[in-house]
């Protein structure tokens, strides 16, 4: 049992909580602006194609991240028209920018590089295995600092709590969703390219496996703050590593651990502490409403 | 309101046209040339470039294709759902041959070929008892004992991994065979046996791949043998990571399906090849020369349907004593000397 808790499971457990870091602060921003971001699936799954793509032709990863963060920012931009100028189901355009992920990089992947949606491998010398994970680290302030002690982010949650007083004090309710959508198709952009250039080394079909969803998750768990929202990642993130290592760990009595058991460790210790450590979480008053102006 | 009732309308109709994309694929076979035969393959969720079992199955009827006067038509599932419309399409447009790759499409082909018993089906991994449907299925417990002393011979640790992907009995047979030929040369080894996951997105999570086999390293494995799809190339990451001293890799993986000996020259100790793209070939000339029939067809390392992969990249990392043992190894499984247990025969 020695073995299991080690230096390698914190790694691990921080390489597991990067992608969900990102895409869940990104789900912050829309959500507590009053926009529902179901769609951080599909984010990622463009930042993950396309900062994989760029970084095989281009050579550097930087210039593919950067690419990445693009791709978030105009899969969620699709999002942001959808919810705020055209008024639709947050819920429903999520869901279709989730699907419609599944399918463009297969369309593109097969123009590209003759394949059905993933991409060639990129030399190890092309990837960012730490950079993100640490940077990660650092956006949780910075999120932290941009929400409660900036004027735009004041603005942020009044626009998510009470749109009409917002609006009523000269705020312009569009304007903040706007730039709060595109801010969270950047942050879960950097979310999937990590996972592409930085934890494995090219794109494979539907590669997130449910990963922007944990994140939506871990927001909600999070209670929609910074630093509980980090917590949720790390615990999630930790308990897959936990799971990692603990299979084909022998017991005392000589017999494996059943897969079986393992597997569901995760998401049993989800259950435990949501129902008996966390209480209410309770969103943003008006989140998932869009705003009209009275005339 | 208007707008918002017209926005909800076209996102849906944006959802359902992407939910239909799938089916859509299949062009329409009047433009087709009707005197030629028509196969259709319908391919697993790993997609035909897994660089793995899929792509091995693309290559045999690319190559099919070139050969014979075939029409071909492929359709990859973005979903399990979309597996039985995409093979009744295919039926219900008389296609000759209709191949199902993978074994999660059996039970869905077994309905399908039920209703159209003029149609010629062939499941890839799967049983199907119709006279209408081959079965072809690989004796992988044989291929995976050969990898399983190449492994344990190589091994310096004492500790070899397996990485699988979905945990279902037909991966549970490559980890037996597996543990079996290592156990056979060393009889004190230890072999770590990981899955992936319990559902299908087990096949295409590489990032998941990686960290199972950097956890099976911490633990002193140093050669890994993956039967994981797109995840196991996860694991070929994990290895590189461990570098070369002397020229020679640290840490080796062993690859599956395909011939995966190039991915990652000199990390690459040698791969399980399943010939699926030899037997798809051969179906596809049977068919052409009317000679196609229904019932089980078993690959063995008889047959050449299982094997070991030997080319430039991997000759100098496995000793000639080694090889020498593993050919003696596999005249003895030829002529039931040597058992392999199969997992799927209990």
């Amino acid at each position: 049992m020695r073995s299991i808790f080690s230096i390698a499971l914190i790694f691990s457990t921080l390489r597991l909580a990067t992608p969900l870091i990102w895409a869940s602060h990104g789900g912050m921003f829309s959500e507590r602006s009053g926009v529902i971001n179901i769609a951080l699936e599909g984010i990622m799954l463009a930042g993950a194609f396309t900062a994989a793509s760029v970084t095989f032709y281009a050579g550097n990863p930087w210039i593919g991240l950067v690419a990445g963060i693009a791709a978030g920012v105009a899969i969620s931009s699709i999002h942001a028209v959808a919810c705020i100028r055209f008024n639709a189901n947050q819920v429903v355009s999520g869901m279709a920018i989730n699907i419609l992920m599944i399918g463009l990089p297969a369309f593109l992947g097969g123009s590209l590089f003759a394949s059905t949606g993933s991409t060639p491998q990129i030399p190890k010398e092309n990837l960012i295995p730490w950079t993100p994970v640490f940077l990660a680290f650092l956006l949780v302030p910075a999120t932290w600092y941009v929400l409660y002690r900036t004027p735009f982010g004041l603005r942020l949650r009044a626009v998510g709590e009470k749109p009409e007083a917002a609006d009523a004090a000269g705020v312009s309710v569009k304007l903040m969703r706007y730039s709060a959508v595109l801010i969270s198709g950047a942050l879960a952009g950097v979310g999937g390219a990590y996972l592409s250039i930085g934890q494995s080394s090219l794109f494979t079909r539907n590669m997130t496996s449910g990963r922007g969803f944990i994140s939506l998750a871990a927001l909600i768990f999070g209670k929609w703050r910074p630093v509980q929202t980090m917590l949720a990642c790390l615990l999630f993130g930790f308990t897959e590593a936990v799971s990692i290592q603990l299979q084909g760990v022998r017991l005392p009595s000589g017999e494996d651990i059943p897969n079986q058991f393992i597997q569901i460790i995760p998401y049993v210790l989800t259950i435990i502490v949501l129902a008996g450590f966390i209480g209410q979480s309770r969103a943003p008053r008006a989140i998932g409403l869009p705003y009209q102006k009275e005339r | 309101m208007r707008f918002r009732s017209l926005a909800t309308l076209a996102l849906l109709c944006l959802l359902v046209s992407v939910l239909l994309t799938p089916a859509c694929t299949t062009q329409s076979r009047e433009r087709d040339d009707k005197s030629k035969l028509h196969v259709g393959i319908v391919f697993d969720i790993g997609g035909k470039d897994d660089r793995s079992f899929n792509a091995a199955a693309w290559q045999g009827v690319k190559r099919a294709e070139k050969d014979f006067p075939i029409v071909l038509r492929d359709v990859e599932p973005g979903n399990p759902t979309s597996i039985e419309p995409a093979m009744r399409a295919f039926a219900e447009r008389g296609y000759n041959l209709v191949i199902g790759v993978g074994f999660a499409q059996s039970p869905i082909m077994e309905r399908v070929a039920k209703d159209y018993p003029n149609v010629n089906f062939a499941i890839i991994d799967g049983v199907i008892d119709l006279p209408n449907v081959a079965s072809l299925v690989f004796m992988e417990h044989q291929g995976s004992y050969l990898v399983g002393m190449i492994a344990a011979r190589t091994s310096k640790t004492g500790v070899l991994g397996f990485i699988g992907g979905m945990d279902i009995p037909l991966i549970h047979r490559f980890a037996v065979g597996y543990t079996e030929g290592a156990k056979a040369v060393n009889p004190n080894i230890q072999v770590i046996q990981n899955y992936v996951g319990v559902t299908d997105a087990a096949w295409n999570n590489p990032g998941k791949g990686k960290e199972l086999a950097l956890a099976q390293i911490s633990k002193g494995a140093d050669i890994i043998f993956t039967a994981a799809g797109n995840s196991g190339l996860g694991a070929f990451d994990a290895v590189e990571q461990y570098g070369k001293q002397n020229g020679r890799a640290q840490r080796f993986v062993i690859g599956v399906d395909s011939n995966q000996n190039g991915v990652k020259p000199g990390f690459v100790l040698t791969s399980m090849v399943k010939r699926v793209d030899n037997v798809v070939y051969q179906l596809v000339q049977e068919l052409v020369a009317g000679r196609f029939t229904g019932g089980f067809h078993v690959y063995g390392l008889k047959e050449d349907g299982v094997g070991y992969a030997m080319d430039q990249f991997n000759q100098e990392l496995i000793s000639p004593d080694t090889l020498k043992q593993v050919e003696e190894a596999k005249q003895k499984i030829i002529n039931g000397e040597i058992q392999v247990t199969d997992a799927m025969k209990k």
